[in-house]
């Protein structure tokens, strides 16, 4: 019997075939979630229709579509700095919460009456920025250092430091932060440290321009700096980059500082832009989908923040569905991690190529192409 | 006895039978995932595969009520799910962290829509089907030791058992050979005749039907329910315990002890009333992960070949 795949010669890599194939893994993760809309009912073309409808065709959804796109966006940056520079990070979930307490924290002890007192959002924003950007890369960059120093695997301890941060909030809003009341949060932030709205008639706030420049911010670094191109040889071939003088170690240790800024980011500007208070779950898995949009901008800083708006419309639109359809918004986990995986999959297709003969029940004449392997 | 060594007895009764159950479940996972980075695939999928294998025993149960039936449906909803991570792995040659990592973000989306899909018509089941503590007669009965060694449930003792197989198989057989020159040498392995695609096909299998039945164990032998949340990491963990365990099943049940004695002392704790912060005990297992795999206590050497796909030539 002939086989059903057949290995490439040579693996199809023209622009065509990519974009090709990354259509058809979508299109194919798009057909699977179609399923789980038919199974609640709803037709896939009207469900497909609604979870894009709201964040795109209303300007109110579309606000909220920036509010989530912002820090989805700063995770996936972070993502880019440190997977470009060879070290594997995935605690962006702890570097949010701790650039949310960070900043929280900030925010809280300038209300009128405690220490600091009232500050200008022109003294605080830098101020909020500086502040929860240390805190998260002194917290990814002791990962950073153990794996520098002591050869620790950063997948799995950055994995770990997520349910520490994790806990660390939860101590934060149910003992010393904790506003009098029945639910472990704290106070609502005083106005004078909220980002500012930027469209009038929408919850859309200043977070998606941090977003941009710190892409454009991103993109710079890696493409045009010296320092960039250091850390992008470094994640390449570390043998060779040391070899080249350049100081792996400490490239390393920097790449990992930045990206939890990054990711600290995330969660300032998702406290100070949009829940404007601290609570337990504040995070939302953000800092997972976070990297799952920049593996889909093929970690190109560039990409992140379209795409980081398409994930987060798709969110609005999944909350709209659930409210009025009762379809659960889990079905956009689903939606969006298959897409990841299809197109990852779909590269299958251009190291093999499909053999639709050998599906037929009857050899309409002999293949001869048989191999032993 | 005075009062005081009562209190004390019971409170180190307590803890290290919960020890020994909360051991149990990671134990599974870690040993099916010695099997996969043994054949030198890191499957960071097994976190997504408990939480599909708990909600397919939670169903099973509900369903069904037989709970060894349900404890077997959790092992083979692993066996099927791994089987399209083992395609993704070898096959394809896709990177086997991201894959690994956005599987996880998949079955949490699937686990959470088909458990509110299934139970929308009806409310959810105040309790369901689950193992009991044997409580095996007489030596039960001893004081200390009693209670915690005999006093656990069937997938506890299946769960040791699996140990020393796994043991067995990994270190006496032609397989458990075949399979640890794959993950060292691919190149070797396959010109001494070996499928490397086979052994890393394998092994992802076995970790999957490890992780699947750590699914099982969760819900019908320590939770009683199904949760989206219930998993909490006890894939990372796991991960964690292969790498402590230094890739040897023996080991790995001693590493997995530690853990569960640490998340068994927030437990005790907490029962028996202090003023630490419950976060701060609750942290501790992932904290004590932390420094376990950070290098500080040695260097643990992988599988050499771990996370490089194979292509041959």
């Amino acid at each position: 019997m002939a086989k059903l795949f057949e290995r490439r010669l040579i693996p199809a890599d023209s622009s065509g075939a990519v974009a090709s194939t990354t259509a058809l893994g979508l299109l194919a993760a798009m057909a699977v979630t179609a399923i789980f809309f038919r199974y609640y009912g709803a037709s896939p073309i009207e469900a497909y229709f609604g979870l894009f409808h709201e964040p795109f065709g209303t300007l109110r959804g579309f606000g909220y579509s920036l509010v989530r796109a912002a820090p989805l966006a700063l995770v996936a940056l972070g993502t880019i700095v440190s997977w470009r520079s060879g070290f594997y990070y995935l605690g962006f979930e702890g570097c949010f919460l701790v650039g949310a307490a960070a900043a929280g924290w900030l925010a809280l002890s300038t209300a009128p009456g405690t220490r600091l007192g009232p500050l200008p959002l022109a003294l605080f924003l830098p101020l909020a920025i500086l502040f929860s950007l240390t805190a998260g890369g002194l917290w990814a960059g002791l990962v950073a250092f153990l794996r520098v120093r002591l050869g620790g695997n950063e997948v799995l301890i950055s994995l770990m430091s997520n349910y520490v941060a994790r806990f660390f909030l939860q101590y934060l809003v149910s003992g010393p932060l904790r506003a009098p009341g029945s639910l472990p949060e704290t106070l609502l932030l005083p106005r004078g440290t909220w980002l500012p709205f930027i469209l009038p008639g929408t919850r859309a706030h200043a977070g998606i321009l941090i977003a941009v420049a710190a892409a454009l911010f991103v993109w710079a670094l890696l493409e045009k700096l010296p320092l960039g191109y250091e850390l992008v040889v470094t994640g390449f071939n570390p043998a060779a980059a040391r070899y080249a003088g350049i100081e792996v170690d400490r490239r390393m240790l920097f790449a990992g500082f930045f990206a939890g800024g990054l990711g600290a980011l995330a969660g300032m500007v998702e406290v100070i832009g949009s829940q404007h208070r601290l609570m337990d779950g504040i995070s939302g898995s953000m800092g997972f989908v976070g990297i799952i949009v920049a593996l889909l901008s093929r970690l190109n800083p560039l990409a992140v923040v379209p795409v980081a708006l398409v994930y987060g419309g798709m969110s609005v639109g999944a909350d709209a569905m659930q409210r009025r359809a009762s379809i659960p918004s889990s079905i956009t986990f689903i939606l969006e991690s298959l897409a990841v995986l299809l197109v990852v999959a779909s590269d299958f297709l251009r190291f093999y190529k499909p053999n639709f003969s050998a599906l037929r029940l009857f050899k309409l004449r002999p293949s001869g192409r048989e191999d032993s392997a | 006895m005075n009062e005081h060594a009562i209190v004390v007895s019971a409170f180190i009764v307590a803890w290290l039978s919960a020890s020994l159950r909360l051991a149990g479940p990671v134990l599974l996972a870690a040993l099916g995932e010695t099997f996969a980075e043994r054949s030198g695939i890191l499957n960071v999928g097994i976190e997504g595969t408990i939480l599909l294998g708990a909600l397919a025993s939670f169903l099973g149960s509900y369903r069904t009520g037989m709970i060894w039936t349900s404890l077997f449906l959790a092992t083979l909803t692993g066996v099927v799910a791994n089987f399209f991570l083992a395609w993704m792995y070898v096959s394809v040659r896709a990177s086997q962290v991201v894959t690994g990592l956005v599987f996880n973000i998949f079955a949490l989306g699937l686990a959470t829509t088909v458990y509110r899909l299934v139970l929308s018509k009806s409310a959810a089941p105040e309790s369901i089907a689950v193992f009991e503590p044997l409580r095996v007669p007489v030596i039960s009965r001893i004081p200390l030791l009693g209670p915690v060694i005999f006093g656990q449930t069937a997938p506890f003792y299946l769960t040791l058992l699996l140990a020393v197989v796994a043991q067995f198989v990994l270190y006496r057989t032609h397989l458990g050979l075949a399979l640890r020159a794959t993950g060292e040498n691919p190149a070797a392995a396959d010109a001494a005749g070996i499928s490397v695609h086979r052994m890393r096909y394998l092994g992802t299998l076995l970790s999957g039907a490890g992780a699947g039945m750590a699914g099982g164990y969760l819900v019908l032998a320590q939770v009683g329910l199904f949760r989206e949340t219930i998993v909490a990491g006890q894939g990372f963990i796991a991960l964690a315990i292969v790498i402590f365990g230094r890739w040897n099943p023996l080991k790995a049940a001693l590493a997995a002890l530690v853990f569960g004695a640490c998340d068994a002392l927030q437990l005790s704790l907490q029962i028996f009333g202090n003023r630490i912060p419950p976060q701060l005990l609750l942290a501790l297992p992932y904290i004590v992960t932390i420094l376990a795999i950070s290098g500080l206590f040695g260097k643990a050497v992988p599988p050499a070949a771990l996370m490089k796909p194979y292509v041959k030539d």
